[in-house]
């Protein structure tokens, strides 16, 4: 099997690598880049853990060959922000109970982030859709629709 | 995951070209939504996956209103859905591409992807079938169109022959008096695919529809077009009994599936709904008031 | 005292890391040299395994070992019984088993040598259905028979009390399995090192049972091995003693002498099992036209599947547990738990309660309508009081069930709800509710229930806390820091919470029977008032004043009554260190809870508090599809004091959607023993999109034996759900659904013999 020659932007970083072909985007995220932010939870694009931004969309990683990014730019949870610096929606999540185990925060919070870059005033029910890529299994979606719609009506001057 | 060649063809000639050298052994690879799976779970395990990423001309989506919209095979669904000439010319197939799966794999999959896997439990076929599409094939031998009813022929299995790709989907420019609803029904809200939909198109003759398509997909193998119902519904005003004895004529015409998202019956019954509603909600009738 | 930090809605402790994606999961670990394994289960509910050929396996380049039943020690581990292995031996007993493993320098390469595997089996029959485990011809489980466990309890004369009820009604119902559906699949990293100690990064609710169990089934001291808790991804009761991942990854670092990580894949995390325990119920009970309860006849049969883990105490609470609920004195139960061929099944939030608090709360709103009774009003009647001694013994130190009834009541609308005409259209709206109770804490898992804190205060004020308990999400860190912070005048961020480790945090149970605020925190109030009380006495010394004028205000020791006589919190902790004979502050605490062990009749106060919870839902039933959608939810939690009202909430919210998923969306699939609908995909958990705004009330009873009156929450939020929403559909459209899940298919199914019967 041969590899393939890939160069990309990763959270505002340059990268080159050569990956196989046949190497997921979770993968090679995780396991090349240490960037292990972006989680597996299902491997079969259910359950949105595993979400990044390609371009600007959100996608799910582990449906995608890292050969497929070659020339896109990526941005991971670990790009939206850092301390002292959080992305307003990382502090809203903090803020409104999105989270509990972490595990699937990742993904929603680039899912979150997808949806105000198109949306900057979304409706519960649009927010519920947004988010219906990603399954969480311990805040019942309050607290993450809270912390999304907190956002947007703060940003939105609502 | 097995191993594989992965080819990135710069033109479509060439693409035609592994398709033909490779043949049983090769696999178009689109979004990879579908096929990616597939492979994981070793459903499939092609020698060479011919990937269509480099083929821009693929990706896109052209109206004039002359010759109707066509859609490159590699557009994404979320691209279909954003379209600004499929949302103001096309609003059905608008909303069914905005409405399909979950924002992620709209913005992975596209609409030729989704059409050559021919996987029963999604939206497009039905929703493209009453809205008259065609798709266009490349093949070694040149290029062939072939109606959107007669492209998907079995569980899994397109018209597609060896060595070709799906390259279009055009669709007739819009008529002032042509509308259509789709609609899908998930057996319960946590779904992710539908257990069954339903789209409609008919041309509006004063409150009478003519040249109707009602097409029903997911509840079956292959998208369905009812046509029994279909006549029946021809230059009849639309009733809540009209609605409701063309529902029960396309359950009662329908072949469904029965797995473990739903038995043969629960469809029927399923398909009945949908049906009855649809109808009720283009003539502007609540269904909501008494079951059928 | 400082601005208050307890009863405050702040954000988790581990929230930021958390949100940056920075958080170590197990399967993020990575220890130089780590290979990875994979396993290989077996496609057959019961067989015998003749013989396994590895050799084409060990053959593939990359391969370092490949293990089967043989290898792995012949002692048997387990909770009770013993009777699992580290790999199946000769024999496996369930569709999933594992019956080799790989190790090798990748998963890919692991995965590869896995098809290599030749197994010869020679299938036996199988036991898949509990109903027939106890006939004489079943397939034999366990050479020991079929029944793994039984139960018998009688109070008072429960025929007297059917026989001068004035109404009597017997129904069966049945539960079934859910999934835990943690977003983590389990994962372990295991290795050992020089010293030949064997050290396991994983996934778990309590190091220290974890410890126990791998020193069980790798049949080695245990302190030869070291437990480290990674941050977990969801729990739910699956990741206590049951999952069996991590002691395979154990073994397998034992057997290649090098770092080995075990990361399960969806599909294997579900094949292998950790879903909660089906039932079939039979109840009858018996009333007063006035509503009092007179009589309860309860059998259960329960189904663990092929090895008993925790089941026999969750059938145990599944049995008794609500009698405590109501002011009942006559009340039999005979409860059995048998063995199929099946996965193993066990601990699950709510611990046996969910399955009974469906029966139960079913037949309460029958027994209402029998009465012309308000389901709400004959809850009110029954229920437990503050102060009161329960039927088994329980001392029910504070009870909010009537504040939760009244919160949920108004909240949803109840009155004006249940008043409305019934409907008559295809969507068609209804109202249910049901109510519960939890332990908080519980003896019986060992005949121990304490808890032990350890406090340091370093030499610049802040605080690092070593325990065992375990954070999987709930916010157990949270909770400790937030009293540790308030009772020792320091910000909530100069507060750490160090990951449990057996090897340094003070034994512990860990997070199970909702016991870590009840007497973690209770030790952690104990250890934090010491701590003070340390410092106070330094501050005494070096201010020249009596320690008991000084106080801690936002990390500044001062004088109550002179004003300027104070000093920052850090230079008294220096002034310990270096004053005080070299010695910082570091103290312990422990916290055993003045409960006893119930008695052989199942008899006495097993835990320090208890937690009660309402909740009512108004469904919508749309009678042509049989789709049930949930609208409207409030559920209220009475867990003594909101330590953080924040985490409250989230625990209510969260169990609330999980009952949802269970009753209305999760169905597990077998066929011939086998899961169908081993992706989440097939089985399809809650989305977003799916559920509607949840709402929840919390009722503060302020518990005696609490720590500042807290009680545990969350698994008592997760009871009510299903029995509210059976409730719901019976008064939207006249069906009574008495097995779980609630699908389509039986609502239009009821619906129909509903006409049927009508026309007839």
């Amino acid at each position: 099997m041969s590899g393939k020659r890939i160069s990309l932007i990763v959270n505002g970083e340059s990268v080159k690598a050569e990956v196989l072909v046949n190497r997921l985007l979770s993968d090679f995220l995780r396991d090349d880049l240490a960037l292990t932010g972006t989680k597996r939870g299902c491997e079969t694009g259910v359950c949105g853990a595993c979400s990044v931004l390609v371009d600007g969309d959100v996608v799910k990683s582990c449906l995608s060959l890292a050969a497929q990014v070659d020339g896109k730019t990526l941005t991971t949870v670990e790009g939206l922000g850092r301390i002292g610096d959080l992305h307003p929606l990382q502090e809203s999540f903090m803020a409104h109970g999105g989270l509990q185990c972490g595990y699937c925060t990742p993904g929603f919070l680039l899912a979150a982030a997808d949806l105000l870059s198109r949306n900057p005033d979304p409706q519960d029910a649009e927010i519920r859709e947004a988010l219906s890529g990603n399954l969480c299994r311990c805040t019942g979606y309050q607290g993450i629709v809270d912390a999304v719609r907190n956002v947007a009506e703060s940003t939105h001057g609502n | 995951m097995r191993e594989f060649e992965f080819l990135e063809p710069q033109t479509l000639t060439e693409a035609l070209a592994m398709m033909s050298e490779y043949e049983d052994d090769a696999c178009v690879y689109a979004g990879g939504t579908a096929l990616l799976l597939a492979m994981r779970q070793r459903m499939l395990s092609p020698g060479f996956v011919v990937s269509l990423g480099k083929l821009d001309e693929l990706r896109e989506i052209t109206f004039n209103p002359a010759e109707g919209l066509r859609i490159g095979a590699l557009a994404r669904h979320s691209d279909v859905a954003r379209a600004p000439d499929v949302q103001a010319h096309y609003p059905m197939l608008a909303g069914m591409a905005g409405g399909l799966a979950n924002p992620q794999v709209r913005n992975q999959g596209t609409i030729g992807g989704n059409l050559c896997y021919a996987d029963p439990a999604t939206d497009p076929p039905s929703c493209l079938i009453a809205m008259d599409a065609e798709v266009t094939i490349a093949g070694p031998g040149g290029e062939r169109r072939l109606p959107m009813r007669e492209f998907v022929v079995d569980f899994f299995t397109t018209a597609l022959e060896p060595g070709e790709i799906l390259t279009h989907i055009t669709l007739p420019p819009p008529r002032p008096d042509r509308t259509g609803l789709y609609r899908r029904h998930l057996r319960t809200p946590a779904e992710h695919r539908p257990v069954a939909n339903v789209a409609l198109t008919f041309r509006d003759v004063n409150g009478v529809p003519e040249d109707v398509r009602l097409v029903i997909g997911a509840a079956v193998p292959v998208a369905q077009s009812m046509t029994r119902a279909e006549d029946f519904l021809t230059a009849r005003a639309i009733t809540l009994d009209v609605a409701a004895e063309a529902a029960a004529m396309v359950a009662e015409d329908i072949d469904p599936i029965s797995d473990g998202r739903g038995e043969e019956a629960f469809r029927r019954q399923v398909v009945r709904a949908i049906t009855r509603r649809i109808l009720a909600e283009a003539a502007g009738l609540n269904w909501k008031d008494a079951a059928a | 005292m400082t601005s208050a930090i307890v009863g405050e809605p702040l954000p988790q402790v581990s929230a930021q890391e958390k949100t940056l994606g920075r958080a170590i999961y197990s399967g993020d670990v990575k220890v130089a040299g780590m290979l990875h394994a994979k396993l290989l289960r077996s496609p057959y509910s019961h067989a015998v395994i003749r013989s396994i050929d590895t050799s084409a396996a060990e053959a593939l380049p990359g391969v370092k070992a490949v293990v089967t039943g043989a290898d792995v020690p012949e002692r048997a581990w387990g909770v009770a019984h013993k009777q699992q292995h580290v790999l199946a031996r000769g024999l496996v007993r369930f569709a999933g088993e594992e019956v080799a493993a790989v190790v090798a320098v990748s998963e890919a390469v692991a995965q590869e040598a896995l098809d290599l595997i030749v197994v010869e089996y020679e299938e036996a029959g199988a036991l898949l259905d509990p109903e027939g485990a106890l006939d004489g011809g079943a397939p034999k489980v366990h050479a020991e028979g079929n029944l793994a466990d039984e139960i018998n309890i009688s109070r008072g004369d429960v025929e007297a009390g059917f026989a001068g009820a004035d109404i009597v009604h017997e129904a069966t119902y049945r539960t079934h399995s859910q999934y835990p559906g943690y977003m983590e699949p389990m994962a372990t990293v295991a290795a050992t090192d020089g010293t030949g100690k064997l050290t396991v990064w994983t996934s778990t609710q309590s190091v220290f049972l974890a410890r126990q169990r791998l020193a069980e089934a790798l049949d080695r001291p245990v302190s030869t091995i070291r437990v480290i808790q990674a941050t977990v991804g969801g729990g739910f009761g699956a990741k206590i003693v049951e999952e069996r991942s991590s002691v395979i990854a154990a073994f397998l670092a034992t057997v290649v002498d090098r770092p080995v990580r075990v990361g399960l894949s969806r599909l294997d995390d579900i094949q292998s099992g950790c879903f909660s325990v089906p039932t079939r119920i039979h109840l009858k009970m018996g009333m007063m036209r006035d509503g009092r309860i007179v009589a309860k006849d309860v059998q259960v049969l329960a189904d663990c599947g092929a090895y008993a883990g925790l089941a026999p105490e969750v059938m145990l609470v599944t049995a008794m547990r609500s009698d405590n609920m109501q002011r009942i004195e006559n009340v039999r139960t005979k409860a059995q738990l048998v063995y199929t061929h099946t996965m193993p099944r066990g601990a699950f939030r709510g611990f046996g309660g969910t399955q009974m608090s469906f029966a139960l709360n079913s037949h309460m709103a029958v027994m209402a309508d029998m009465l012309g009774m308000d389901a709400i009003e004959l809850h009110r009647k029954n229920a437990i009081r503050t102060g009161d001694v329960s039927v088994h013994g329980w001392n029910i130190g504070s009870c909010g069930l009537p504040e939760c009834l009244d919160q949920v009541q108004a909240a949803i609308g109840w009155d004006e709800k249940r008043a409305r005409p019934k409907g008559t259209g295809v969507l068609r709206r209804g109202v249910g509710m049901a109510a519960v109770m939890h332990v908080s804490g519980n003896r019986t898992m060992g005949n121990w229930d304490g808890s032990t804190v350890v406090l340091k205060v370093n030499e610049d004020g802040r605080a690092v806390i070593l325990t065992a308990e375990s954070d999987m999400g709930q916010g157990a860190n949270t909770m400790l820091s937030q009293i540790c912070a308030q009772e020792l005048g320091i910000p909530l961020s100069h507060v750490t919470v160090q990951a449990p480790d057996t090897d340094s945090a003070p034994y512990c149970l860990g997070s199970i029977a909702s016991r870590v605020t009840v007497n973690a925190g209770h030790a952690m109030l104990k250890a934090a008032r010491q701590a003070q009380g340390q410092i106070l006495e330094a501050a005494a010394e070096k201010l020249g004043c009596d320690a008991d004028e000084l106080s801690i205000v936002d990390g500044v020791v001062q004088s109550n009554k002179n004003g300027n006589l104070f000093a920052p919190l850090p230079e008294i902790c220096r002034y310990h260190i270096f004053r005080r004979g070299g010695e910082g502050i570091l103290v312990r605490a422990t916290h055993d809870p003045q409960t006893v062990m119930m008695d052989k009749d199942h008899y006495g106060n097993i835990a320090p508090a208890y937690s009660f919870a309402a909740q009512a839902v108004e469904v919508e039933v749309d009678t042509e599809t049989g789709q049930v959608r949930v609208v409207d939810t409030y559920l209220s939690d009475d867990c003594g004091k909101a330590i953080n009202p924040l985490a409250v909430h989230g625990q209510s919210n969260g169990a609330a959607v999980q009952s949802i998923g269970w009753t209305l969306y999760e169905h597990l699939q077998f066929e011939d023993g086998r899961v169908m609908n081993g992706n989440l995909a097939d089985y399809t958990m809650p989305t977003a999109e799916s559920v509607p705004t949840i709402q929840s009330g919390i009722v503060e009873s302020n518990d005696p034996n609490g720590p500042l009156g807290a009680k545990g929450a969350s698994e008592t939020a997760i009871l009510p759900g299903a029995p509210a929403i059976a409730n719901a559909v019976f008064d939207a459209i006249g069906v009574r659904i008495t097995d779980l899940p609630i699908t389509p298919e039986k609502i239009l199914a009821g619906l129909a013999a509903k006409e049927e019967s009508q026309h007839a």
